[in-house]
């Protein structure tokens, strides 16, 4: 399978004053075609700030980001927006409160250079596709509810048949219930539009469900990545336990569990040095406080962790850990 | 055992046209948590504000009876108790502290105003607090503003502050909604830590069924104004009787339970905004059972695990889930 978008080693690097956050540090990442990326982590540990780069909204400090085959850095705007298009968190603050959901739908159309008569036949079949009747093309935003407002984001970003969808938290501001049609929505429309998904949430559960490979992010690095199931069933980075250990299920009578980070909290202008993760992690050893942990693959999984054995939580007979760090 | 809490058949509308909760009724006893769940607009929110008196202008209360350890609550009374015998946490600490203050002056506020503490001792009691609560360097953190704190140890501020008094009923309107998963585990087991160490009467409220199943002893559901169900929590998500109840715990998904390929259950439309004088079920419109009955008036069923809903107790689905 070719790549979607590929990353390689990229860096964004934020100033203000003396302060100097290095927001994504050193970042490589492929995106298989057809496949959804789910990118977890905690707030700050720079994930909307990759979707960002990703998209072409934020140049990169360092690093090359192709999408689709393509730099995305020499891409003509138009051509990337034919590739790849954004979903936000916030449908409240994501459309123009003063437009019509008809003329938001068929902006990107409209700055492709296609003539109104076109638009109006386009937005009502995209409307279709995204569960909206075409009376909507008429309403503004304030008279959409949150889950409709999420819907015509949907729309606008699809009505360019794009092959790559950014979605950066698209149901953390919607209720339970119209969180599920949503996902339910990208699902179906994944599959008829042949989409390849970054899908970017803090929500565990919510990727679990729907992505097909996840990248756990800490202060600016992948520090995990594995296809959904292998994540799930035997995480290798004591970070990426923790947080699924944070996940609190439906289940009475399991508790509050006990996730043991302690209460240093990450701050991505004051990056630890050795393991990044070392001050809050339950396992560190004095190696982890000097020594930066490699990136380390076996098969479809990768880890960067000096105490991570692939061999342990893997029944694969390949996974065997790389010799350099043996 | 008189319950700490006992709210009976409260009603808040908003000019008249609105009826935000159409007669909620719930209990909280000492050292219990009673959560109450539902979705935007439910209801739930403004519940916790009507109890404690702090709705806006506008807003109309009424309720058959508010009680505090079974004595009924005058708005004066509540007032006079706010923030010492009952105290209340909100979503975002960072919108319910004053950024211009000190953390040492709003929490030694607190303590002067209900405990009449002066100076020193209101900062050395505040400074014992932040530690109860986790917070190290207590001195240090006294000194700083909101803005100098994360998230989690704002939320931390808030609950000392809100526990300087002592209280015997804490509401918690989603307290940790806005924070990480690891630092909401961590917010969590301390309020349960200081519940079991004081014997707090604890009203939580939330949107998130996972939060619900792993602190709640007790759930009330609320759609539309109304509490559609109520039962100890093992019970109502053993075996949840109403329609809604069961379409929202279809809406979550599990990890390792879900089919990943298949649709999530869903809950079709959205909650409706009704009126005072409104009848019959307010989840009519998105239900799946609904008949023509359902428009009338609905009976409350069951005693410990209650429900309002036509269907009888433990119905079975009978289109395929």
């Amino acid at each position: 399978m070719s790549a979607a978008i590929e990353i390689g080693d990229v860096r964004r690097v934020f100033t203000a004053g003396a302060r100097t956050v290095r927001a994504v540090d050193g970042v490589s990442l492929s995106v298989a075609e057809g496949s959804v990326m789910g990118i977890v982590g905690e707030s700050g540990c720079g994930k909307s700030t990759l979707a960002r780069l990703i998209l072409g909204l934020m140049a990169a400090s360092s690093g090359e980001i192709l999408v689709g085959g393509q730099n995305l850095a020499e891409m003509d705007r138009r051509a990337r927006a034919r590739l790849i298009q954004p979903v936000f968190q916030d449908p409240y603050s994501s459309l123009n409160p003063r437009r019509r959901i008809g003329g938001i739908i068929a902006q990107p159309l409209a700055a492709q250079g296609m003539r109104r008569g076109e638009r109006a036949a386009r937005v009502r079949e995209m409307l279709a596709h995204v569960g909206l009747d075409p009376g909507m093309a008429e309403r503004l935003p304030a008279q959409l509810s949150g889950g409709q407002r999420q819907r015509v984001a949907i729309a606008r970003a699809l009505i360019l048949h794009p092959r790559i969808v950014v979605c950066d938290e698209p149901t953390s501001a919607l209720d339970v219930s119209v969180q599920a049609q949503i996902l339910n929505l990208l699902a179906e429309l994944r599959r008829a539009f042949g989409l390849t998904l970054v899908f970017i949430s803090h929500n565990l559960a919510v990727v679990e469900h729907v992505a097909t490979e996840v990248a756990v992010m800490y202060l600016g690095r992948i520090v995990e990545q594995a296809p959904v199931a292998d994540l799930f069933a035997a995480p290798l980075h004591p970070y990426t336990r923790a947080l699924l250990a944070s996940v609190l299920t439906p289940e009475p009578g399991l508790g509050v569990p006990d996730v043991g980070l302690g209460d240093t909290l990450p701050d991505p202008s004051d990056i630890p040095p050795g393991c990044r993760f070392h001050p809050r992690c339950p396992e560190a050893v004095a190696r982890c406080r000097t020594e930066a942990p490699a990136t380390r693959w076996s098969g479809a999984r990768m880890v960067e962790c000096h105490l991570a054995d692939f061999t342990s939580s893997s029944p694969d007979k390949t996974a065997a850990a790389h010799p350099e760090t043996a | 055992m008189t319950p700490v809490l006992d709210v009976s058949d409260l009603r808040v509308t908003f000019g008249g046209r609105v009826a935000a909760v159409r007669g909620a009724s719930l209990q909280v006893a000492q050292g219990e948590t009673h959560c109450v769940v539902g979705e935007s607009g439910c209801g739930k929110s403004v519940t916790a504000l009507a109890i404690m008196d702090l709705l806006a202008r506008g807003a109309s209360r009424s309720a058959a009876h508010l009680r505090f350890r079974g004595e009924e609550l005058s708005a004066r009374e509540i007032a006079r108790l706010r923030g010492d015998r009952l105290a209340m946490i909100f979503q975002e600490p960072m919108t319910s502290l004053n950024p211009a203050y000190t953390i040492g002056s709003q929490m030694g506020e607190v303590l002067r105003r209900h405990r009449g503490a002066g100076r020193r001792e209101a900062l050395d009691r505040s400074a014992a607090m932040l530690a109860r609560v986790g917070i190290t360097a207590p001195e240090l953190r006294l000194a700083q503003f909101p803005h100098q704190l994360s998230g989690g140890l704002r939320q931390r501020v808030m609950i000392a502050m809100a526990l300087l008094c002592e209280p015997e009923l804490l509401i918690a309107d989603e307290p940790t909604t806005a924070l990480d998963v690891t630092v909401q585990a961590q917010i969590l087991r301390l309020l349960q830590a200081l519940q079991r160490e004081m014997g707090l009467a604890i009203l939580l409220i939330t949107h998130d069924l996972g939060v619900v199943a792993r602190v709640a002893h007790r759930v009330s559901v609320m759609y539309a104004g109304e509490v559609v169900e109520s039962a100890a929590v093992g019970d109502l998500f053993a075996a949840p009787a109403h329609p809604y109840t069961r379409g929202l715990l279809r809406c979550v998904p599990v990890p390792g339970e879900t089919p990943r390929d298949h649709p999530l259950g869903s809950i079709p439309g959205t909650v409706p905004r009704l009126g005072p004088d409104f009848v019959g079920c307010g989840f009519r419109d998105r239900c799946a059972h609904a008949i023509p009955a359902c428009a009338g008036v609905i009976p409350r069923q069951g005693d410990a695990h209650q429900f309002l809903c036509r269907l009888p107790p433990g119905w079975t689905e009978t289109r395929a889930a």
